[in-house]
Order: structure tokens, then C-alpha cells, then sequence
């Protein structure tokens, strides 16, 4: 029997309608030894208001540099059985799909070799397998690979890659984010298993400007689904929508952004060429809103959380491109865009960052792509930019 | 027993495997989808094929006890398909009409929570907190279940202006979305790291350390063969504890919770926004925090009396200034909400046209 | 050149940097390949087996590096 620690804290997170962590643990507390101790130990840290975990970096399986992240406890005195207590990645499915056989073969591993607490998912996307012992991350490992399931990403590497519903349960999807993101996957295993970046490079691919997975804010490569064509209207219902009672002058065509839509009561008109494709009309009238024609994705790169130098979003490096297996062009452009990190990307240094540090002509440079106006929001503002012997001879 | 064979390289297994029939049969091929009630909606294919979504809202930290019990009750409506959501909600995937009351029924009486869908308050993204993380500044799953407590109605009923999406982040490394969200929590210090200088030579390396500091603080101590801090350049961001151990920066007096408030991700109507700071400090209360939910409570109250259908946070902020804002909500604005990091210049106002 | 010889001079490499600069992977298929006249392809190979065998490991310190394993 674990040992059963008092929580009066902690407790208190048991009371109120939403489903409560506390209870989690307590669950998989009274079956393992280090999920006693996890819920012990955090009551201690609600008690005094501060973490007791170390970070450690010497943790892994044989041959990854990644997919294992260590810790320690501060207090290993007081719970012994998290002296260790790693995390273990497990590369999730595109879009999070399960089946229930799989979660329960993961938790029969997960009770046997680790904590039997997990998060579904990680803030980058992984299945989090949360606390386990150095000598038993061999075992999991082996257990999870030969059915199937690998380990996700860590360090300076590329992070398991994730992506938004999709094709598979949404009608805005422009691009196959499940293949998409299972192909980026599988092309560069290496570069996820065996860090040699200068720091973390994430994907995210989602098939809409919705963005359902904040893919423009939290990927250091944004995969957006776009179209070139018409927004093809269905009249009778968008008669439909304002029978039920939208006002479809306030809420749709006063809130176009590119104030390319207008509305007589019978007709909804949209000027296609004026259009920025925003989805706030398609998402509020799914039934009535179509997009047409070429159907395919803007890249846009560099967006990280506030260090170093600040909270970045994502900037459009190319405006459009189609997006069909085997993702060749797209796959190359990248590969481009990793070699010029490699070159000059100092440690912990993300790509965006060294695109604002040596500029984005260089870079476009480096891989190929043109300066175009839909790069920008607005062109410079200060007199100083540079020129070369081979601009001047032009 | 010998483990079985390990095997390296290999990825995830393919998505199409995890995809229930209906679901391969229509892919890419979606009409549309219709809002049921706020835990569920149904998606529609040309073909005529329909499967409902039940969401639940989880607290993310799950026991296989409880991914046991969502597998069986998965196998009994939904042929074993259930999938998660980026804000850690469970999705049973029904393919049969007949069995979503029942369903409905099982997951109210074992007490799951449905909603989440719509115009409404999802899950809140957060991180590890002081659950599993070295560096969390405050605890992020407990603030979330606190905040989710008193908004809970806001998930399973009521609706809002347009989705209001929340974050935690237990600290500025910021690894849940809170520079982009509605409203958001992020753990602060708010001292100078304390220099362990007998480990610095053992634990770290200097000039990866002193590249760290993003406001040029840290300097080599050569007689001491360690670092030194410049505290008039600290910004107590923690960046160098995360390259040095022996930098420890967690103070439990001076530690706590900041409030951001107004961005998002998507593009409908106006650009994709970063959240901006309504509340520059907040000390650690646990285990609920009733002064973080109360300045939340407040915030989304103004929001729901001001702003206008499909408005985002953001977007009704913008409409109205944020001096405005700072009256309605009666939150106290300080030297603090006044930028002086890297984009500073970008921040003030360059017109005599405001609000009084 | 063999394998074998790559293999000795990452070792070197790393072992020559112990308690100066911590070095990532590809500051060794830099230097290596650029002392060798080797593609870097060739070092990464070199390097991999090395890492497989774990006479070197992957470290994490704030960014990822390539050590000697401590000895227990």
C-alpha cells in the first residue's frame, strides 16, 4: 500500500464542479509509490508557496538526445520515491485520435513502469507519461516502440509536430492537416531524435485562419490553410440565417474587415478581390459560405513566447503553396531554412529571432524566396537599408 | 519477462487507424456543423453522413483510472473512438444518433462535465505548474480548477459575446498560449536570482548564461570564478535559471500571478493580437486564489456588459481604449503597465485623442 | 578516411572541451568535417554510432549537448 499523505490544502481542490486534478492523483495515488509521494510533495509546495522541483539534464533512452525530460525533487528526504521523476513524451496521432485499446495498452504500461498520472496532451502536443524512475525508461521505451508508438520531441531539436482537426471532422480544412503533420513527422525522425539545432523548432499546421491550434502564435513554423478562389454563396441560406434571426448587416457585413461584403436585404454580395479571407463570415454562416478554386497554404515562421527578446507572432514567408503529398517543395524550402539556422544561429537562439537579428534578406535570400508586399504589414519607415555591388549594377 | 524489442525512428503510428468509419469515409468532405446544445454538435458530409461530438471538459493531469473509464464508455457508444482537443477536452466521436442520449446520461451521472462548445469559456491551456516544473513561479493546475469553479456555468450553459479563451502559464517561459489569449495568468518573480557561487562553476556555463539575460545584467565575477547580477537591470524574467542552475530565482513571499488580457489567435475580423497586462502582480494564495478569480470574475463581467456580438476580448477593448477600460473594470493602472522592454516606443500614444 | 579515425577525433573533440564549452552536435560536424575534409553527413554518421554505443551521450542544459557520460 503507498503511503497516504494529509492534504488539507490540496483537498480543498476537490470541492466545486469542475473536474479536479486533486482527484487524479489521489486515484493513481493509492495504486503507486510515486504518485503518493507526487501528491505529498505538492502539498508541501501549496504549503510553501513554492515549487520543489530540480531540473536535471543527464536522462534519456539509448541513442535519442530527446522525448525524456528529467527532474528531481528538491526534498528527496521527505519523498523518497520521487528522487526521479522524469517525464516521458510519447509522439501523439495527428489531431489527438484514439482508440480505446491503445489507451488502455498505454495504461496498463504506464501502471506497471511509471506514476500512472499523464497529461492529455502537453502544451506542445505530446501524450505526457508524468514521473518515472531512470531505470525503467529502457523498458517503457521498448514497450511503446514495439507496438508502434515512438517518443516525442525535446531540446534543441524539432518537437513532435501537431495540427488541427482538419479534413477529418471540419468543413473549413484547406489542407490535409493529419497527413501534413504525420508526413513532416515521419520525413525528419532524425532531426526530432538526435538535437542538432540551435535550439527548439516547432510545427504546427492548421487548415483555416481560425486557427484552432494557435498554430500563428505558438510555432516556429505556421502551416495556414488558404484558398485563391471565390467564396462560393448559397442565397436561400443565408435567407435561412436571418430568418432564424442573425442580422446579417451588423454582425456579418459590418464586421468584414476588408469591407468587401454588402447586403440588400436579398442578395449577399462578396467582392472575392477585396477579400483577405479572414473566415469570420464562413465560420458564423458554415451552411451559406463556401471557398472555391485553388485550395493550399501561407507559411509563415517565427513565433515564441516572450524570451528573449519579447513575444513574437508568426510572418508570412510565403504566401501560397500548394500543399499535396509528398509535401516535396514545401519539405525543401525547409530543409533551406534549417541549414541557414545552422549556419549562424547561436545556442537558444529560435529562427525567428535570428531572422530580426540578420534580417530578412538574407534569409529570403538564403532559401530562395521573393520579396513580396504580403510579407509585410507596411514597407519601412527609416531611410537605412542596405545595397549590394549587385543591386547597384542593376 | 525480457522487454520486447525496442524499436527507434519509427513516429507515430498512422492517423487514418485512429479515425472512426464514418469519419474515413467522409474525409474532406464536410458540409457543415450545427451546435446541439453546448456539449454537443454535429458535423455533416455531403454524403449525407453525420457523427456527433461530445465534449467534456478534463482537468488535463488525468489517472489511468480515468482513461480507463473514458475507454470504456468510448467502446460502449463510440466503437472505441474518443479523441482530445488542444485545451484538453475529451471528444467521444458518435456515430449513432441512438446513442448519444445515453451516453449523455452515463457521462452526467460518473460526473463528467459537458460543454465547452460555442460561444462559451473552453478549457484553460495551462502547464505543469508546481505539480512537475523547476521553474513554476505559482501553481498552474490549481488556479485553473479555481478559476474553472466559478466560471463552470460559462462552460456547460451560458454564452458569452463570442468564445472567451484562458491560459496559465506558472512561469514567463510562458509554455501554455497566454501572450495570445483572451485572458490569461502568468507566474512571476519579482527579486534578483540569488548567485550560488560555489556551484556556478560545476552546474553552469558562463557565457551561455550570460547570453541568457535579455537585458545585458549578467557579467563575469572573476575573482570569484562565478557571475554577477547588475539588480538595477534585472527584470526577473528567470531566463538564466533555466541555462544555470545555480541561479535559484523562486521567492515565496515575493512570487505570484500577473494578469493579461486581450489576444487571440485566430484572424476573423482583425489581425491575431498578443495579450496585453491589466495586472501587474497578484501574490500566491493557494489553494484557490480568490483574489486572481475575483479580478477574472470582474474582467469578464465588463466584457459581457460592453461588448458586441462576436466580439473577442481584444476586439471590444480596441473598440472602447483600453483608458477606457482601466475606468470600467476600476483596475489601478501603474508604472508597471507602462512598457520599457524591447518594443517600448510601439506602446505610447502618439495622438492627443483618448478618453476621458 | 575510416570511420574508425572520425570516430577517435569527435572523441577527441569533446573530450579536449570538457569544462570549457559545452559543444552541440553541430559544432562537432563543423569542426570535424572542416579538420577532416569529410562531409558533415559523414561526421553525423560517426557520431551516431557513438552515441548508440553511448561511449558519448545527449545532455540537456537550457539547449542540448554532446558529453562524455559521468562516470558512476
Amino acid at each position: 500500500m503507498p503511503k497516504k499523505y494529509d492534504t488539507p490544502l490540496l483537498d480543498e481542490l476537490e470541492k466545486g464542479p469542475f473536474p479536479s486534478f486533486v482527484t487524479e492523483m489521489k486515484k493513481a495515488a493509492a495504486k503507486t509509490d510515486m504518485a503518493a509521494d507526487a501528491l505529498g510533495q505538492l502539498e508541501r509546495c501549496f504549503r510553501d508557496k513554492k515549487t520543489h522541483w530540480k531540473h536535471g539534464g543527464i536522462v534519456g533512452v539509448r541513442g535519442y538526445g530527446g522525448g525524456v525530460i528529467g527532474r528531481y525533487s528538491d526534498i528527496p528526504e521527505d519523498f523518497p520515491n520521487v528522487a526521479h521523476f522524469h517525464t516521458v513524451r510519447i509522439n501523439s496521432t495527428s489531431a489527438f485520435f484514439y482508440t480505446s485499446k491503445f489507451l488502455k495498452e498505454m495504461c496498463d504500461i504506464w501502471d506497471k513502469h511509471g506514476s500512472g498520472l499523464t497529461n492529455l496532451h502537453g502544451s506542445t502536443g505530446d501524450l505526457v507519461l508524468l514521473g518515472t524512475k531512470t531505470d525503467q525508461l529502457e523498458q517503457i521505451f521498448a514497450e511503446f516502440s514495439s507496438r508502434g508508438w515512438d517518443l516525442g520531441g525535446s531540446g534543441s531539436a524539432m518537437r513532435t509536430p501537431s495540427c488541427c482537426v482538419g479534413p477529418a471532422r471540419c468543413e473549413w480544412a484547406n489542407i490535409d492537416t493529419l497527413d501534413i503533420n504525420y508526413s513532416i513527422t515521419q520525413e525528419f525522425q532524425d532531426e526530432m531524435h538526435r538535437p542538432a539545432f540551435p535550439y527548439k523548432f516547432k510545427f504546427k499546421t492548421v487548415g483555416c485562419a481560425v486557427d484552432c491550434n494557435a498554430s500563428i502564435a505558438r510555432a516556429d513554423c505556421s502551416i495556414i490553410g488558404t484558398w485563391k478562389g471565390n467564396i462560393a454563396i448559397d442565397q436561400a441560406e443565408v435567407a435561412n440565417y436571418e430568418k432564424k434571426g442573425m442580422n446579417i448587416s451588423e454582425e456579418i457585413v459590418g464586421m468584414c474587415p476588408s469591407k468587401c461584403m454588402s447586403y440588400d436585404g436579398k442578395q449577399l454580395k462578396i467582392d472575392d478581390a477585396n477579400c483577405v479571407r479572414c473566415m469570420h463570415c464562413i465560420a458564423k454562416m458554415t451552411k451559406a459560405l463556401k471557398p472555391t478554386g485553388e485550395k493550399g497554404a501561407t507559411i509563415l515562421i517565427g513565433s515564441k513566447a516572450p524570451f528573449v527578446i519579447g513575444a513574437t507572432l508568426s510572418w508570412v514567408i510565403v504566401p501560397f503553396i500548394k500543399m499535396e503529398p509528398p509535401y516535396d517543395e514545401f519539405k525543401d524550402l525547409i530543409r533551406k531554412m534549417w541549414e541557414w539556422w545552422d549556419e549562424h544561429g547561436k545556442n537558444r537562439e529560435r529562427i525567428g529571432e535570428l531572422i530580426i537579428r540578420r534580417g530578412m534578406r538574407e534569409f529570403l535570400e538564403y532559401i530562395g524566396v521573393e520579396p513580396v508586399p504580403q510579407q509585410v504589414k507596411e514597407p519601412r519607415r527609416d531611410p537605412f537599408y542596405f545595397w549590394t555591388e549587385a543591386d547597384l549594377q542593376k | 519477462m525480457a522487454a520486447p524489442q525496442r524499436r527507434t525512428d519509427i513516429g507515430p503510428p498512422h492517423y487514418k487507424d485512429f479515425l472512426p468509419p464514418v469519419i474515413q469515409k467522409n474525409y474532406g468532405s464536410w458540409k457543415y456543423h450545427e451546435i446541439i446544445n453546448p456539449g454537443v454538435m454535429v458535423h455533416v458530409a455531403d454524403s449525407g453522413d453525420k457523427i456527433w461530438t461530445v465534449r467534456v471538459a478534463s482537468p488535463r493531469l488525468l489517472s489511468t483510472d480515468t482513461i480507463r473509464d473514458m475507454a470504456d464508455i468510448a467502446e460502449k457508444y463510440c466503437g472505441g473512438y474518443i479523441r482530445f482537443t488542444t485545451r484538453n477536452n475529451a471528444e467521444f466521436l458518435v456515430s449513432d444518433e441512438k446513442n448519444i442520449e445515453p451516453l449523455q446520461k452515463e457521462l452526467k451521472q460518473k460526473g463528467y462535465l459537458a460543454g465547452g462548445i460555442g460561444p462559451r469559456i473552453s478549457n484553460i491551456v495551462h502547464t505543469q505548474g508546481w505539480v512537475h516544473c523547476h521553474s513554476a513561479a505559482t501553481d498552474a493546475s490549481g488556479l485553473v480548477k479555481a478559476i474553472m469553479d466559478d466560471l463552470a456555468d460559462y462552460f456547460t450553459t451560458k454564452e458569452l459575446p463570442n468564445k472567451v479563451r484562458l491560459a496559465v502559464a506558472c512561469c514567463t517561459n510562458m509554455c501554455g498560449a497566454v501572450h495570445c489569449s483572451d485572458i490569461a495568468l502568468v507566474g512571476i518573480h519579482r527579486k534578483v536570482p540569488r548567485v550560488d557561487h560555489g556551484n556556478i562553476k560545476n552546474m553552469c556555463e558562463v557565457p551561455s548564461t550570460i547570453a541568457a539575460c535579455p537585458t545585458g545584467a549578467i557579467s563575469p565575477d572573476p575573482a570569484k570564478k562565478s557571475l554577477k547580477i547588475n539588480d538595477d537591470k534585472c527584470m526577473y524574467c528567470g531566463n538564466c535559471y533555466s541555462v544555470c542552475p545555480a541561479l535559484p530565482i523562486s521567492d515565496p513571499v515575493n512570487d505570484g500571478v500577473a494578469i493579461v488580457v486581450g489576444g487571440k489567435v485566430g484572424s476573423l475580423r482583425s489581425f491575431p493580437k498578443f495579450s496585453k497586462l491589466t495586472v501587474p502582480y497578484i501574490p500566491n494564495n493557494p489553494p484557490r486564489w480568490p483574489e486572481v478569480t475575483s479580478v477574472i470574475k470582474k474582467i469578464l463581467d465588463t466584457y459581457i456588459a460592453g461588448a458586441k456580438k462576436h466580439e473577442r476580448v481584444g476586439e471590444w477593448v480596441e473598440r472602447i481604449g483600453w483608458e477606457k477600460f482601466f475606468s470600467l473594470t476600476g483596475l489601478p493602472f501603474t508604472f508597471q503597465h507602462i512598457d520599457d522592454f524591447t518594443i517600448a516606443r510601439e506602446t505610447f500614444r502618439t495622438a492627443a485623442t483618448f478618453k476621458w | 578516411m575510416e570511420k574508425e579515425e572520425v570516430k577517435q577525433k569527435i572523441y577527441a573533440l569533446v573530450e579536449k572541451s570538457i569544462g570549457k564549452k559545452k559543444l552541440k552536435s553541430s559544432d562537432i560536424q563543423k569542426a570535424v568535417s572542416a579538420e577532416a575534409g569529410i562531409s558533415r553527413d559523414e561526421v553525423k554518421d560517426a557520431l551516431r554510432e557513438l552515441i548508440d554505443n553511448g561511449t558519448l551521450i545527449y545532455t540537456y542544459f537550457g539547449g542540448s549537448f554532446v558529453e562524455i557520460p559521468p562516470k558512476e
